[in-house]
């Protein structure tokens, strides 16, 4: 009989995503107690608080730079920086589902088991550094993400939205995974360390057409998830039709988990078929530079203006990863904090709006609201000019670093793809600005009786209301972090240089 | 560099281009029966008709009849090694053992206060 040991439990460096796992099981359980109190203000604070400890533990594992779970996860800077960028998000969530109609028709212990598992799906994806943790980390984020899309349950187009995003996501993670397995096929190995290997082996797989199928079917299949174009056609729908916290959520931690694992997926085990994928990837963010910033310029709703928009930052973003260095990633990390509070800022302003009018997420409803609410004016401008790259917000030094570094990598015309697109951006972003500070308030606010419309704006099931005191404040808090940012880049900076040290073997 | 990428573009024709041979050919080559009667088109000739329709409709409790299904039979294919060699892992294995439980115990107790126990 051979004495077998178990494994060894690295229970530190694990920590956060147990503090996630653990939060949505107590939250879970929680929430099926009958007192009132109970399902809608502990619930909220127990995720609230399940997330600050994620928080707390991650920068308490700062400096770790280690590999757990027999090499399926690895946790690094990178890994650690952008699991705090997503439970920023995650916690902003909370805040501003607090009085959201979805979690009052989902059940409130649900929707937030399902935003904290989601989380965690997207910390075991930025950590993933073989081939199965990735796609089980996609589907860790991505099943919780379907059911938020739909937990308006009353609404259809909160359902159309769940259901659109549920096929085209299957679609993508079944592209996805047959990529995976090709590229399995070819080189032999999982993980990430040990394909970057088989790859630089002399006669290698980098020019075998299974390789490459399978490279190009998991571009394919993350392009989907990032919604590159042109695999972004469900964005917008998805975006319109899902409530707006949860849009809110995935426009940001999506993103950021997505272009997390996208770093580590090219940068570190396909970095040596670099010559392969990043025209392929370069020609990608330009198209998706130009079909979401052309895309943005004639909508009305404003969650689908910041849906097509954040199909063109996801362009911006790519360009930081087609060139494959260091300076890249420290672009793209920095630049996915800024555009993660930017936006948080213009989706807590929509809420607070589509609350206050009853118009839901139409731009009439923030018509005039430069003079009568200057608290949340002020916020929705500054993410609008942050988007848009304006001196002075932390979106502009994102994009002067993102173009900086596609300069650097021989990418100059990436760096002017980006200038064009951000010009051309310009356009529907100030539209909103204009919106609010050059027109006048509507007269009066139509009241939604029931009946009468067949398929109400989100969020405006039962007509004008109080926004509540917490998103205004998400608002402000989040609205501050550009202009800080952008005044005083460095704190932000050293993080994205901590992040992308991580990747010690790019130049 | 982009020029590599042919063989994987012929790779997928040549894939596509089988796909469809294959749908196709046995409508092409195969013999088609002079006299047709419904059973013709039957999957299997003789035996009971299959008759479940696209509108067939099945009571929801038995969904949730599957899901706990799945809890359980998860459970006892990932304890049953467990309890084999539980002896040679000691502690630690009671410890997994008892954490994957207490999972499962909040997915009952879940399924439990929800009411998917009670047959409606």
């Amino acid at each position: 009989m051979i004495a077998a040991t178990g494994p060894h439990i690295d229970v530190e460096a694990l920590s956060p995503l147990l503090a996630l796992t653990g939060g949505g099981l107590v939250v879970l359980l929680v929430g099926l107690l009958r007192p009132r109190v109970v399902r809608e203000v502990l619930v909220p604070l127990l995720a609230l608080a399940s997330l600050a400890a994620a928080l707390g533990l991650a920068i308490w594992q700062w400096d770790a730079d280690e590999e757990i779970i027999a090499g399926a996860l690895r946790v690094d800077t990178l890994a650690l920086a952008f699991t705090a960028f997503v439970i920023v998000a995650a916690a902003i969530t909370v805040l501003l589902s607090w009085r959201a109609v979805a979690p009052r028709e989902a059940a409130h212990g649900e929707y937030y088991a399902m935003l904290l598992v989601s989380a965690a799906g997207m910390s075991v994806l930025v950590q993933a550094q073989n081939l199965v943790s990735l796609f089980i980390g996609f589907e860790l984020l991505s099943v919780p993400l379907y059911v938020l899309c739909a937990s308006e349950m009353r609404r259809s187009s909160s359902l159309e939205a769940g259901l659109k995003y549920l096929i085209i996501g299957s679609v993508g993670s079944a592209t996805l995974l047959y990529g995976l397995a090709l590229i399995y096929g070819a080189t032999g190995r999982t993980d990430f360390a040990a394909i970057a290997d088989a790859l630089n082996s002399v006669g290698g797989p980098v020019s075998d057409p299974l390789f490459l199928t399978g490279l190009a079917l998991s571009v394919v299949g993350l392009a989907f998830k990032v919604s590159v174009a042109p695999f972004h056609q469900w964005t917008p729908d998805a975006y319109e039709g899902a409530p707006t916290p949860v849009t809110a959520f995935m426009a940001t931690a999506t993103k950021v988990a997505a272009l997390g694992v996208i770093i580590r997926f090219f940068d570190v085990a396909l970095i040596n078929a670099q010559p392969d994928w990043a025209p392929a990837l370069a020609a990608l963010a330009t198209i998706t530079i130009v079909v979401g910033n052309v895309g943005a310029i004639g909508q009305t709703s404003v969650k689908r203006l910041l849906a097509w928009s954040s199909v063109a930052q996801a362009g911006y973003m790519l360009a930081g990863i087609v060139v494959g260095t260091q300076h890249g990633i420290e672009a793209v990390a920095f630049y996915l904090a800024a555009y993660l509070v930017m936006n948080m800022a213009a989706f807590a302003v929509v809420v607070a709006r589509a609350r206050e009018t009853g118009l839901g997420d139409a731009i009439e409803a923030l018509e005039g609201i430069g003079q009568s609410k200057p608290l949340l004016a002020w916020p929705m401008t500054i993410a609008m000019l942050g988007l848009a790259g304006i001196p002075g917000t932390a979106g502009f030094i994102g994009k002067f670093f993102l173009i900086d570094g596609a300069v650097d990598g021989d990418y100059a015309w990436l760096g002017i793809v980006i200038v064009v697109g951000s010009a051309v951006s310009l356009v529907y972003y100030l539209k909103v600005v204009a919106a609010m500070w050059m027109r006048p308030a509507p007269r009066s606010v139509p009241v939604l009786a029931g009946g009468a419309v067949d398929d109400p704006p989100a969020d405006a099931p039962a007509g004008p209301r109080a926004a509540g005191g917490e998103v205004t404040l998400v608002a402000v808090g989040c609205a501050a972090g550009p202009v800080v940012f952008g005044v005083l880049p460095g704190p932000l900076f050293d993080i994205a240089r901590d992040a992308a040290a991580a990747m010690s073997h790019l130049f | 560099m982009l020029r590599s990428y042919l063989p994987a573009l012929v790779f997928l024709a040549i894939g596509g281009i089988l796909a469809l041979v294959f749908t196709y050919a046995n409508t092409l080559l195969g013999p088609t029966p002079r006299k047709t009667v419904k059973a013709t088109y039957e999957p299997y000739e003789s035996g009971l008709p299959s008759e479940v329709k696209r509108t067939f409709r099945f009571g929801i409790s038995f969904y949730m009849i599957a899901m706990l299904f799945l809890l359980f039979d998860v459970e006892v294919i990932f304890l049953f090694p467990v309890a084999v060699k539980l002896r040679e892992f000691g502690t630690f294995a009671m410890y997994e053992a008892i954490t994957f439980i207490g999972l499962l115990a909040v997915a009952f107790v879940y399924v439990w206060r929800r009411g998917a126990l009670s047959w409606r």
